[in-house]
């Protein structure tokens, strides 16, 4: 009884730890944050009301930007000292002033680990500022972990959870409970209410699962086939490293808004910013629902497109009359063994400005130019050409493989039966088709729904980000407006979902043509 | 099909389709090729696929260009692309081998959940996964880095090794394993003396086609690769038409480089790609 109780136990303590860790190396970093940065602003604020400086600030005056007399396009800043101007040196001031003059004021923690705070000001109220006050603090090293604190709570949790199993099966869930909550108490004391609730929740669940006995027969069942779980491991534990822990990072990343370095927790209002539009009107290419419409049009189109030329280039390469099918199934397959980045440039190279590719073919047989990122409906087409270029071979490919299967023999039955053509294409070629192409299509338009490359490389968005998908708009809201990390990741939380629901309703459809 | 001829309007329809197509198919591909060999920076002044005079400057300049350290900017990215395209591999193929045979050869309680799992994984976007792994590397300092990339890269290698290579193991006789099971060998001697040998061309196969997606790869590298110096071949090839400079000629050189091997190795594989494509989509 007590060597369950403790194994029970143990996998509750496995869990909290990681989780209390986390939370106490996430609430250290923001109290450092925190204290260098308001340590930053004061030494700031003392500059510019000329009081005495904080120590171990290196808090200074520059200049504004000034062309260099001998090289105009570099730009030289200079440093106050007592109350002379001499030439700054110092890259990260001078950077930190460039960073003011782009964005304002610049408060944040350096990235580079050592737990420096830059702060810049200015001291005057004209733009562009004249005089910068720049404070960067000393090195400082956040707490150390509290190993003290865990080995003394752990021993608590066992002993309590011990001392119920020996009282009886009541008073071992209770003592299994009481165990996690002894783990939930430092959480709690490093002001982390949520990993707290989380523990508790989890001390909670597997005290049930253990009076459902579900405990012991998962033990059981996973004694039992401990060899292949063994196997199992060294993948599975990567990808809980890899993908499980960043996705729930990811998740939780969704609920929080990001500012030059700091996060500070919102709540839902990413998602209610981004289902509610924004601000923007329904026809605004920023606004969520646009872009989930361009995303389901383009996914629409492309594979109508993929299919429809997959299988008719199929048909065509399937008569046994037809002479060369071997060399221009090579040929046609082509797009699909160049690397999408390459097609995706080339296409935007064919279509771009006036002398592109396709503009002179265009003049050749008499046409106007066309310019074709200009507007919605060229630059979707564009995206449309480039992508079907590259993707109707896959399913032609999967087509061919399909009416490979057909004997020859039922269509010579149908037409001693007097079958006419649609007939045989209706009643054979199709019914052969379709299990092969379900499952083609349902691959094909997740790789569609998320095709970022042609996007991103052919139409890039333009004109106006009206021709981003989803996958590209939530890339834009972290890495090109603004590092709103926040926005992003509740972005690709809610393509994950949209993404989920169609595959599940999905491969429920596939399942019922196959029956 | 039936063998008998048709009608001669129907052959014509089907050729002129299929040139039809070709030529569509093939145009693109040749104005990269004529591009390559052919001078100026602009991508196509005329319509025509042939080039009207012949030079291999833009491969030249590709292969003597120097970054900020005076290193060989494509050189250095090659070695990149392969260092990194190796390392996914190796890591891929060397972690899921026994995930595969686990998968394939026991039946267990969570069997079905696991392979879901290893699929699941494999259709979303690796964007997804993009920003929060961008936070944590950056947290590691582990941006800019052949190892941070390698990690990135292992996140879709390691479930699409397992899959293939389970569905290799799938086609391997259940009858060498029983008997070698009956003669009391343990589990382990039998997957590293009788199952891992047989499955060898089942590896290369899959190690060849996470090493073609890795080198393919330009939208985690272009992200988490900002330092000129640790480009990979993609990021380098998308930078010498960027924003600022286009320089179709640098481009069109880079691309047939980067191209010609994963096109090779594309047809010569290709049959087992479209196969174990269907087939772990039709089993989910």
């Amino acid at each position: 009884m007590i060597g369950r109780q403790l194994r029970d136990f143990a996998v509750v303590a496995v869990l909290a730890l990681i989780i209390a860790t986390a939370a106490f190396v996430a609430v250290r970093n923001n109290e450092l944050a925190a204290r260098q940065i308001a340590l930053a602003e004061r030494a700031a604020a003392a500059l510019r009301d000329h009081a005495e400086l904080p120590p171990t600030v290196n808090a200074v005056i520059v200049s504004a930007a000034t062309p260099s007399p001998r090289h105009p396009f570099l730009r030289k800043r200079q440093v106050l000292v007592g109350d002379r101007w001499q030439p700054l040196q110092d890259k990260l001031l001078y950077d930190a002033a460039m960073r003011f003059d782009r964005e304002g004021a610049v408060s944040e923690l350096l990235g580079d680990a050592s737990g420096r705070a830059l702060v810049a000001r200015c001291t005057v109220d004209t733009r562009p500022c004249p005089r910068i006050a720049v404070a960067l603090t000393s090195p400082a090293r956040p707490a150390p972990y509290p190993f003290l604190v865990i080995i003394g709570v752990l021993g608590l949790g066992t002993a309590l959870a011990a001392a119920g199993a020996l009282l009886g099966p009541v008073a071992r869930r209770g003592g299994l409970f009481a165990g996690a909550g002894a783990l939930a108490v430092p959480a709690l004391l490093w002001h982390a209410p949520v990993a707290a609730t989380v523990i508790l929740l989890l001390g909670a669940g597997v005290a049930l699962a253990q009076q459902a006995a579900l405990t012991d027969r998962i033990a059981a069942a996973m004694i039992k086939s401990r060899v292949a779980l063994s196997f199992l491991t060294p993948a599975a534990t990567a990808m809980f490293v890899l993908v499980a822990a960043p996705f729930a990072i990811g998740i939780l990343l969704g609920f929080h808004d990001h500012h030059h370095g700091t996060w500070t927790f919102v709540g839902l209002s990413n998602f209610s910013e981004i289902l509610s539009g924004g601000g923007h009107s329904l026809d605004d290419p920023l606004n969520f629902w646009f872009i989930l419409g361009v995303t389901v049009l383009w996914t629409v189109a492309n594979i109508v497109l993929h299919v429809t030329i997959g299988v008719a280039l199929a048909l065509a390469l399937s008569r046994k009359w037809l002479v060369g099918r071997g060399v221009f199934r090579m040929l046609l397959i082509l797009p699909w063994a160049i690397p999408n980045y390459i097609t995706a440039l080339i296409w935007h190279g064919m279509f771009e400005g006036e002398y592109g590719a396709i503009n002179s073919l265009l003049r050749l047989f008499g046409l106007s130019d066309v310019s074709w990122f200009s507007s919605w409906a060229t630059a979707f087409s564009a995206d449309v050409i480039a992508n079907t270029w590259l993707g109707f071979p896959f399913m032609m490919v999967v087509a061919l493989g399909a009416l490979e299967t057909i004997s020859p023999s039922l269509y010579e039955a149908a037409s001693v039966d007097g079958a006419n053509a649609w007939q045989r294409f209706r009643h054979i070629t199709l019914p052969h088709l379709r299990p092969a192409l379900g499952p083609a299509v349902a691959l094909g338009s997740i790789w569609t729904f998320n095709m970022f490359n042609i996007i991103y490389l052919v139409s890039r968005g333009k004109p106006g980000n009206a021709t981003n998908i989803l996958v590209t708009d939530a890339y834009r809201w972290a890495f090109e407006r603004g590092e709103r990390y926040g926005m992003a990741a509740a972005y690709a939380t809610i393509i994950f979902l949209i993404l989920l629901v169609w595959t599940v309703f999905g491969t429920r459809m596939v399942r019922r043509e196959e029956a | 099909m039936s063998a008998r001829r048709p009608h001669l309007a129907t052959m014509i329809g089907a050729y002129a389709g299929i040139a039809l197509l070709v030529a569509i198919v093939l145009y693109p591909v040749m104005l990269v090729c004529k591009k390559a060999f052919e001078p100026g920076r602009n991508f196509a002044l005329s319509a025509s696929p042939l080039p009207h005079s012949l030079t291999t400057a833009h491969f030249h300049e590709l292969f003597t260009a120097r970054g900020g350290h005076g290193e060989l900017l494509f050189l250095r990215a090659t070695l990149n692309s392969v260092l990194i395209a190796g390392a996914t591999t190796v890591v891929g193929v060397v972690l899921s081998c026994t995930a595969a045979y686990a998968l394939s050869q026991f039946r267990f309680p969570g069997r079905k959940l696991g392979l879901t799992a290893f699929l699941v994984v494999q259709m979303f976007p690796a964007t997804m996964l993009l920003l929060p792994l961008y936070v944590i590397l950056d947290k590691l300092a582990l941006l800019n880095s052949v190892a941070g990339l390698v990690l990135v890269y292992s996140t879709t290698a390691i479930p699409f090794c397992v899959w293939t290579l389970k569905g290799y193991f799938d086609t391997l006789p259940r009858e060498l394993a029983e008997a070698a099971r009956m003669d009391g060998a343990s589990p382990w001697l039998i997957f590293r003396r009788i199952l891992l040998p047989l499955a060898r061309p089942g590896i290369a196969i899959t190690a060849l086609f996470s090493f073609m997606t890795a080198w393919n790869e330009f939208i985690m590298a272009s992200t988490f690769m900002t330092d000129e110096s640790r480009y990979t071949l993609p990021v380098l090839i998308q930078q010498s038409v960027g924003q600022h400079t286009a320089d179709y000629g640098l481009f069109a050189a880079g691309a047939v480089i980067a191209s010609v091997p994963v096109m090779i190795a594309f047809y010569a594989l290709q049959k087992y790609l479209v196969g174990g494509l269907t087939a772990g989509a039709v089993k989910g």
